[in-house]
């Protein structure tokens, strides 16, 4: 029996295709690069969001697991020659391994509490990065030594495999999203942000619930750090571990559409089309102003439209299923 | 008659600050009746329903539900245990429907989202939601949001629930369809806790009354012993039996 | 180590501790009267700063004589911000209130840095290099005028809250906001004058330490964290427990330095925070 030939199914499928291809329809590696980059915003926003999207513990902490992840791997390629591949592992696990003490802390606390809670305990780490430079190296930041194409090194010549590699990511984080959606953890994700004295009140352990999302969130945004470091071969304490970089993080599934599984693509989408674009236009000559017109997108998004592009653009898909061609549906 | 007792409240006792909300307070509950609670503003009423449920700890006194020692345990394993309650002020999930709304509780018993959200619809029509099942919950009248209340509760397939003052605020015929589905949910083995103002409720529904005044029972019995229990009236001044 | 040192340690601690107190009551008051955490409070301490550098670089104006001119503008600006950002989201929920003040923060700090560039400014004035020496113990002059002013203005706020009408009808608000409306006032006045207040007070905090401090556009983000500590450790909504807790932070910052080292002053502070949090989550003055 064939699967039927619907649009639910194959637009997805062939977005998918387009994607697998695109990097050959594109002019030269720079846009490639774009892409990459926006993968990289789509594993770190999806990940944020499966805490702070779906249960609505809005961290402002999350680039402490990314450094976590970016650090713990680059010590351990420099110092021990450990693969990459391996360390994608390693560095989630360190990432998820810091959150059992953040969340024992922050999780007593509600709302912006818990959000300041977060920053501090982000810029306790960057402090410490700093302070520590025997180890870390300091403000300098890390650096991977280029060793040309080396496969197991997740050193590439060309943009290519990074570009797969982000993609995999990416689909495998919203992938993930998706699923917990459709087990208990998901929905009771949902029911502590609308009202966590409510949920408790019908059997739900919060605290597991919310420990749980934290541990794969961090996991998950521990593992975008150690491709990240991959692929720029460099990472500094400021910008890893940065309260800048924790409020990037946050504003990609906030405009795509929190506690949605294609929100943080959306938003990814539109942030890294947007820095690009102010790049281009004002070539560097402005520093600040993009993200002067970032934080006034935040507050534009905030002020009309809170729910971020997702409702629009779900109305958008709906329509254009609606409209296509279905071969295979049964009449 | 002890085998018949789901749930015995002993010597419970709470202050906030320098007031005395509940004092030594001890009543028994016992399976498939509907007992009333009832007693003045302030009586200590909703504080007993927090101290009971594990939303504060009592600072002295013990809870016992179906044999087991449930002082001081945190509200999600009150309920998981099979002790559930309403809120007086209802907090429904605003956001989402009534549908998932329900299967939030249904998924303490049956964690396959599927299987939940089958019983959360069985539970929805018990309550005579169905209309409303795709609606955001946020957006129900007060009359509704009480039933989702009811029926969140229901979904957790609990053996004794507490429902808190789910009558204030309603006219006369929502009101005997509250009194009707309350004594459903007893018909159907559940046993449960009402507290409440709406003196005609509590009469006619009740098995028995206990009576509160000041943080501690002042009566226990039948409602028509209650009903003549000059403690009780003083406590009331009668008003409120004669009103209703 | 010696006993001048540490007191040298300690009566920094307790100047600084004062602009702390200063940020930290303009914080609270904006939460406990509208209930918003304003995450660019650290932003209005450096847009004080920048407008007490730019009187004087223009103008020639004293850092001290242009808190006349700071604190009325911060003031309109606080009220600005109310009017045009917090109103509209008064009710909704937390994302919305946190990343407001989050997105506000990023504009202010980058049209700094877009405005004035990345360059590190000071003040030049002729008394800046005065100390006064107590023992072995020396107070740059600058600092102690910072901690009186910040008292100065502290002990004013409380004058104004406790004794005038408007006062206690900004008080009543953050008690209980539909009482006050029974009894007349106008909510909505109240809160254009609480975030008025917080970010005049936040740019007078500016204003003090300009003489002692660097002005560059990210500077906003110690002051925002410090903020954050003090008026959680003193209880959100408490002017008090601010000062009480600014006071701790102070000192607990100053010697964190001395024995820590000094790129771990703030972690000395967040330490404090965190185990305050895991003891007493609603803060010194307790739960509201």
């Amino acid at each position: 029996m064939r699967a039927a030939l619907t649009p639910e199914r194959y637009v997805p499928a062939g977005t998918l295709l387009f994607l697998l291809v695109l990097p050959f329809l594109l002019p030269n590696p720079f846009y490639v690069h774009i892409v990459v980059m926006m993968f990289t915003f789509v594993i770190l926003g999806g990940a944020w969001n499966i805490l702070s999207g779906y249960a609505g513990q809005l961290s402002l902490g999350h680039a402490a697991f990314f450094g976590t992840g970016a650090y713990v791997s680059m010590l351990l390629v420099n110092h021990y020659g450990t693969s990459p591949w391996i360390t994608l592992w390693i560095g989630g696990f360190a990432a998820l391994l810091l959150s059992l003490p953040v969340g024992f802390i922050c999780f007593r606390l509600q709302g912006p509490y818990f959000t300041i809670a977060t920053i501090g305990l982000a810029e306790t780490l960057r402090l410490l990065v700093l302070h520590f430079r025997e180890i870390t190296n300091g403000a300098q930041g890390l650096t991977v030594p280029f060793k040309g194409n080396s496969p197991w090194q997740m050193q590439f010549d060309s943009k290519l495999p990074y570009y797969y590699i982000a993609l995999v990511l990416a689909i495998a984080v919203l992938w993930i999203t998706r699923c917990m959606e459709g087990v208990r953890l998901g929905h009771y994700l949902v029911a502590i942000g609308q009202n966590q004295e409510a949920a408790e009140a019908l059997g739900i352990n919060s605290a597991q619930a919310k420990r749980r999302a934290l541990a794969l969130s961090a996991f998950l945004t521990g593992v975008g750090g150690v491709f990240y470091a991959q692929y720029t071969y460099v990472i500094h304490p400021d910008s890893a571990f940065g309260l800048g970089h924790s409020i990037q993080i946050a504003m990609v599934a906030i405009m795509g559409g929190v506690g949605t599984v294609l929100g943080p693509a959306l938003g990814a989408i539109i942030m890294e089309f947007f820095i690009q674009s102010t790049q281009i236009v004002f070539a560097g000559q402005y520093p600040g102003l993009e993200l002067m017109v970032y934080g006034g997108l935040l507050v534009a998004v905030i002020l009309w439209r809170p729910r971020g592009v997702f409702p629009w653009f779900d109305r958008l898909y709906r329509g254009l299923i609606a409209r296509l061609p279905s071969p295979g549906r049964a009449a | 008659m002890t085998d018949n007792v789901v749930l015995t409240v002993e010597g419970l006792s709470k202050h906030f600050g320098g007031v005395q909300a509940v004092r030594d307070l001890s009543f028994q509950v016992r399976a498939g009746e509907i007992l009333g609670v009832i007693g003045p503003n302030g009586s200590g009423k909703t504080t007993m329903f927090h101290l009971i449920t594990g939303f504060h700890r009592p600072d002295h006194g013990t809870v016992t539900f179906l044999g087991l020692d449930i002082t001081g345990l945190p509200s999600h394993e009150v309920c998981a245990r099979g002790l559930c309650r309403t809120f007086q002020v209802a907090r429904p999930f605003p956001d989402i429907t009534v549908h998932r709304n329900v299967l939030m509780g249904a998924l303490l018993r049956h964690p396959d989202p599927a299987e939940a959200a089958l019983r959360a619809g069985q539970v929805i029509r018990r309550v005579g939601l169905e209309a409303h099942t795709e609606t955001p919950a946020g957006s129900l009248t007060t009359i509704d949001q009480r039933r989702l209340e009811v029926a969140r509760a229901l979904a957790t397939e609990p053996k004794l629930v507490l429902l808190d003052e789910t009558m204030a605020g309603l006219n006369a015929t929502e009101v005997g369809e509250a009194i009707k589905l309350i004594a459903t949910l007893r018909d159907q083995g559940l046993t449960v806790v009402v507290v409440e103002h709406v003196m005609r409720a509590v009469m006619s529904l009740s098995d028995r009354i206990v009576v509160l005044d000041q943080g501690t029972k002042i009566a226990e019995g039948k409602p028509q012993e209650i009903a003549e229990d000059p403690r009780v009236i003083q406590a009331y001044l009668g008003k409120e039996y004669r009103r209703a | 180590m010696d006993l001048t040192t540490f007191l040298q340690a300690l009566i920094t601690g307790i100047l600084m501790a004062g602009i702390y107190a200063l940020v930290g009551i303009g914080l609270t008051l904006i939460f406990g009267v509208v209930r918003i955490v304003n995450f660019a409070h650290g932003e209005f301490v450096m847009l004080g700063m920048y407008i007490t550098f730019w009187l004087w670089k223009l103008w020639g104006l004293d850092p001290y004589l242009a808190l006349l001119v700071t604190m009325p503008v911060m003031f309109c600006f606080g009220v600005l911000v109310q009017r045009f950002l917090l109103q509209p989201i008064l009710r909704a929920p937390d994302l919305a209130q946190i990343f407001m003040t989050v997105g506000l923060g990023v504009i202010l700090s980058n049209a700094a840095l877009l405005g004035f560039t990345a360059d590190f400014r000071s003040v030049k004035i002729a008394y800046a290099e005065w100390v006064w020496r107590l023992g072995g113990v020396s107070v740059p002059v600058t600092r102690l005028f910072a901690f009186l002013g910040a008292l100065l203005l502290a002990g004013l706020l409380t004058l104004f809250l406790r004794k005038t009408d408007m006062g206690k009808a900004l008080r009543a608000v953050a008690q209980d906001r539909e009482v006050s409306m029974l009894l007349g006032v106008n909510p909505e006045r109240m809160y254009l004058l609480a975030v008025g207040l917080g970010a005049a007070l936040a740019g007078a905090a500016g204003g003090l330490i300009v003489p002692f401090f660097y002005v560059f556009p990210t500077v906003g983000a110690i002051f925002g964290l410090i903020a954050f500590v003090v008026v959680i450790l003193g209880t959100l909504g408490s002017v008090e427990g601010a000062m009480l807790a600014a006071l701790i932070v102070g000192v607990a910052e100053s010697l964190g330095i001395l024995f820590a080292g000094a790129d771990l002053g703030l972690v000395v502070v967040f330490a404090i925070l965190v185990v305050a949090l895991v003891f007493r989550p609603s803060g010194l003055m307790g739960a509201r």
